[in-house]
């Protein structure tokens, strides 16, 4: 067939131009995204090089659902699942508004917390997401919250976890640098936590200019047995949490480890609360395989894609963008991170590592830049791209789960003052290096 | 505090597959509790793990391997699971403006793209298995993880994937045929 | 005519074995004149680390600079080869075995079914063993919970009585660092002691006493054959040049490494003695024949293996 080898034609740059547009243009007939990314690194790989190339996809996709880090997204939507078909979400969320009903936004910031406890739980995001998604979107709903802001909240405070310690993101750049894992992590820390405390800053101010949004709780105080009785349902997920992150810090059980670990915890809270039954093991088991089929279907069409660019050349037309581009260090700089940002728009942050960290960390290093903080900066970056449209992995786990009257519209519309956020929290740690590296 | 805790909720819609789907979409639902299970029983190895190794000083050489095969096959599988019951993510940005005969139409094309891509990732499915399931004499030999176990998991993996890949086809091409029967 | 290769390594970019793999890419061009250049990616950019042999059996990839132990669950003689436990003091012993001793043609023959063409051998010498408790001896391995690689590594120490955990590389900093594991088989000692593993354990062990990798440059066995034997001459050449910059590169990169982590009086290095080493390497040999009886060609290369340990008394009758 003629077909084989015809996209070498265009060259790399306009290669690389057809991928970007044929992943939009397909994204919006409807397929399913998954199959959207296979289908264009199938035609790329047919149309660069022909049949032979395809078992790389193959190869690729076996790889990725084998690999160990992932075992624990199935644990935490499970435990996502079961604690929604517990009462254990809606007595937390009631004990919740108890504590922080008064203060405008008190909810939605509580929510920001857990997320950052989730994240000192996880290294990876997915299970985070849909954890929210699941949990707290519902009751922050239920509670009369602005619907945006919500989701806002839930998606960025879900991805957190791959900026608060531990973290794959920084562990994966620390591997492709050669550089001290655990600097990074303590490095990403404050940083992680000033990100955090950006999105809070921005529910109190969005919450405080339009009290429509958040809405406190109105009359009379509760008595005090009343609040003793809502202040229960904070008790054992507080003790899931401290098992959870015992374990971790504790030295007993790995990161992966761990999440089960959570899984488990939930389950005894909900025979403690006698509600376990098999009939809501089984229901919570079916929906984490539909839930993960959904997750990791995207994450395989991703890892198909970026092997076949890179098979495509990818990385010497990286390296090709980026040489000669300025003398001015932080000119080189600000167009890596543009670059960043354009990727994060299409690929996925293992993708992007691959293809940009072999030529950025030397460039980096050779310009007097500290690799840590540049790790961190990276770490930060990648933020941005599991928000940013069209292929925005955090928004796709949370439609996964979320309400279906909720569109991928509603929530990338959502999401773009948060990646305003990110973007401001890439910017301040350009500024101001020390606040990773002190 | 007005909230009624006693509210009984009625029992949610868990869904299922879509009539397109066929018969094959109904099997493939059905079978899902194996792999659902699957990603329990995962869950109570790695707590098996951590008690033995913590408590006892005695990992095992079987539990991590074994966790990430059963986490493996249900992410597979999962792929399929949401192709029968068409509930993987899409972006319906033209397709909601469509009227019903236009979106029908989109739904065989995109039915029919799909089988074909799954055809073609089964065929390299089979190749990358030719290496897998046989020596290259060629009599029968699944590739084991060369671990210290040593289970044939890997090669294990592999064949499902392919098998997964198949019925996939096979159930786009059910899709492809209802969708344009306009069998409801 | 000129050729260009496309190679994967199993290192990741930053990793000082990608760069000096690279310096080698580089050198095939200067040697060839420019008529054989040779493109390096990555692990991980086209395929995983252990499918790298598929792929270039299926013409995907060219090549790759890689350890061959990765490929011991297609046949088990590839993690006898590529890491008999023990059975090297020195990376040069190892060369000679290849080079003299019938290790080249064991390769030839274990690759050769699988499409592939051994050009020849490396390895980044002794692995240096990280653990965060003191280990003087064997007996200081009873109960270790430690993190080893697939394969008779784990084997080896789980016959010396400790307690193989496994993990993947990306675990075992969080491991280390949190007391999940006690000790762990990484990497070189400069690398260990660049990526912080000596920060979360402070007990290195130095010079290792229990991996040295055989790290195969290897390729299509098609596209071989269709090189001119000039250039075939020159590939192999450039391949031992790269092996000895390699061993010595690391040497010295260790030997910085050790200065510093002496210098921070934090980290205390421990150097077993030749007895402790003769004891652990007994371990090993019983374990070498256990992987022997589990394929054909393993048993070839065990009766390879100890003929040239034998015969040159590297180990006794
Ligand atoms: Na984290
Ligand atoms: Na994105």
């Amino acid at each position: 067939m003629e077909f084989f080898g015809l996209l070498q034609g265009l060259g790399i740059e306009g290669a690389t131009g057809l991928m970007f547009a044929m992943l939009l243009v397909l994204l919006v007939t409807g397929i399913p995204l998954a199959y959207v990314t296979l289908l264009v690194a199938l035609i790329f790989a047919l149309g660069w090089f022909g049949p032979m190339a395809v078992p790389l996809i193959t190869s690729r996709v076996y790889s990725f659902v084998s690999s160990f880090v992932f075992v624990s997204v199935p644990m935490f939507v499970l435990m996502a699942a079961i604690l929604d078909r517990s009462g254990i979400a809606r007595d937390l969320f009631d004990a919740m508004r108890l504590f922080g009903g008064r203060l405008r936004g008190g909810i939605a910031i509580q929510t920001i917390l857990v997320a950052v406890i989730l994240a000192a739980m996880s290294g990876i995001i997915g299970g985070e997401v849909v954890l929210l998604g699941l949990i707290a979107l519902p009751q922050m709903l239920r509670l009369g919250y602005d619907k945006n802001l919500a989701i806002g909240v839930v998606c960025a405070g879900g991805a957190l976890g791959t900026m608060v310690p531990p973290s794959i993101v920084l562990i994966i750049y620390g591997l492709t640098a050669n550089v001290s894992i655990g600097d990074l992590f303590t490095a990403a820390f404050i940083p992680g936590l000033m990100l955090a405390g950006f999105y809070v800053a921005y529910v109190l101010i969005r919450a405080y200019l339009n009290p429509a949004m958040a809405p406190v709780v109105e009359g009379p105080r509760a008595s005090t047995a009343e609040k003793l009785r809502l202040a229960k349902g904070l008790f054992l997920p507080i003790l899931v949490v401290i098992g959870v992150l015992g374990s971790i810090y504790g030295g007993i059980a790995s990161v992966t480890e761990a999440s089960a670990v959570g899984v488990l915890g939930v389950t005894l809270s909900t025979m403690i609360r006698g509600e376990f039954t098999i009939g809501l093991m089984k229901a919570a088991a079916l929906q984490t395989l539909q839930t993960v089929g959904m997750i990791v279907w995207i994450g395989i069409g991703a890892t198909a894609l970026v092997g076949v660019f890179n098979l495509m050349g990818g990385i010497k037309f990286v390296s090709a963008l980026i040489t000669g581009i300025s003398d001015e260090p932080v000119i080189v700089l600000l167009f890596m991170m543009a670059l960043l940002f354009v990727l994060g728009m299409f690929l996925d942050w293992v993708g992007i590592a691959l293809l940009t960290m072999p030529i950025f960390v030397p460039i980096i290093t050779s310009m007097g830049y500290d690799p840590v903080w540049f790790g961190v900066v990276f770490c930060m970056n990648m933020q941005m791209s599991f928000l940013s449209p069209p292929f925005g992995p955090a928004a796709f786990y949370l439609k996964s789960v979320a309400p279906p009257d909720i569109s991928l519209g509603d929530i990338f519309r959502s999401l773009l003052p948060f990646i305003g956020l990110q973007a401001l929290a890439v910017a301040v740690l350009i500024l101001f290096p020390a606040i990773a590296i002190y | 505090m007005t909230e009624d805790h006693t509210d009984i909720t009625p029992p949610r819609d868990e869904g299922g597959p879509i009539p397109e789907a066929g018969w094959l979409g109904r099997a493939i639902d059905r079978v899902g509790i194996v792999f659902a299970v699957g990603i329990i029983i995962a869950m109570l190895i790695l707590i098996q793990e951590v008690v033995l190794r913590y408590f006892f000083n005695r990992p095992t050489i079987w539990a991590h391997e074994t966790t990430v095969f059963l986490s493996g096959v249900a992410f597979v599988y999962g792929g399929l699971y949401c192709t029968a019951r068409d509930s993987h993510i899409r972006v319906v940005l033209i397709y909601d403006q469509l009227g019903p005969k236009l979106r029908r139409a989109f739904d065989v094309v995109i039915s029919i793209i799909c089988g074909l891509s799954a055809a073609m990732f089964t065929w390299a499915a089979w190749i990358m298995v030719s290496r897998a399931a046989f020596a290259p004499t060629g009599e029968i030999r699944i590739e084991r993880s060369g671990s210290a176990w040593n289970p044939v998991y890997p090669g294990l993996i592999k064949i499902f994937l392919m098998l997964v890949l198949g019925v996939m086809t096979v159930q786009f091409a059910i899709l492809a045929v209802n969708y344009a029967r306009g069998r409801r | 005519q000129d050729y260009s290769f496309r190679f994967q390594s199993s290192d990741p970019a930053g990793n000082p074995n990608f760069e000096l793999q690279k310096q080698w890419a580089e050198s095939v061009a200067e040697l060839t004149d420019g008529r054989v250049t040779v493109e390096l990616l990555p692990v991980d950019s086209i395929v995983a680390h252990n499918e790298t042999q598929d792929a270039i059996a299926a013409g995907i990839l060219d090549g790759h600079i890689t350890d061959t132990s990765y490929f011991a669950g297609k046949d088990p003689a590839f993690g006898l080869i590529a890491n008999p436990v023990g059975a090297w003091s020195d990376p040069q012993q190892m060369f000679d075995f290849v080079e003299q001793g019938g290790g080249h043609e064991l390769m030839d023959e274990l690759l050769s079914p699988y499409g592939l063409e051994f050009i020849g051998v490396s390895t980044p010498g002794l692995e240096a063993f990280v653990s965060n408790v003191p280990l003087e001896g064997v007996e200081d391995l009873k109960g270790l919970k430690l993190r080893a690689p697939e394969g008779l590594v784990q084997q080896v120490f789980a016959a010396a009585g400790a307690a193989p955990v496994n993990l993947p590389g990306s675990e075992v900093f969080t491991s280390l660092d949190k007391g999940v594991i006690d000790a762990a088989d990484y990497s070189v000692f400069s690398v260990n002691h660049a990526q912080g593993m000596h920060d979360v354990a402070a007990h290195p062990v130095y010079p290792g006493f229990h991996s040295m990798p055989l790290v195969e440059v290897s390729m299509n066995e098609a596209k071989w054959d269709e090189l001119p034997d000039d250039l075939k001459g020159i590939m192999e050449e450039s391949v031992k040049q790269f092996a000895q910059n390699q061993i010595a590169s690391l040497k010295e990169a260790d030997q910085a490494a050790l200065e510093e982590a002496n210098a921070s009086g934090e980290i205390t290095v421990h150097d077993w003695s030749d007895e402790e080493r003769a004891k652990f390497r007994q371990i090993a040999m019983g374990e070498w024949e256990k992987v022997a009886v589990r394929s054909e060609n393993a048993q070839k290369v065990y009766d390879t293996l100890t003929g040239y340990l034998t015969e040159n008394g590297l180990i006794a009758e």
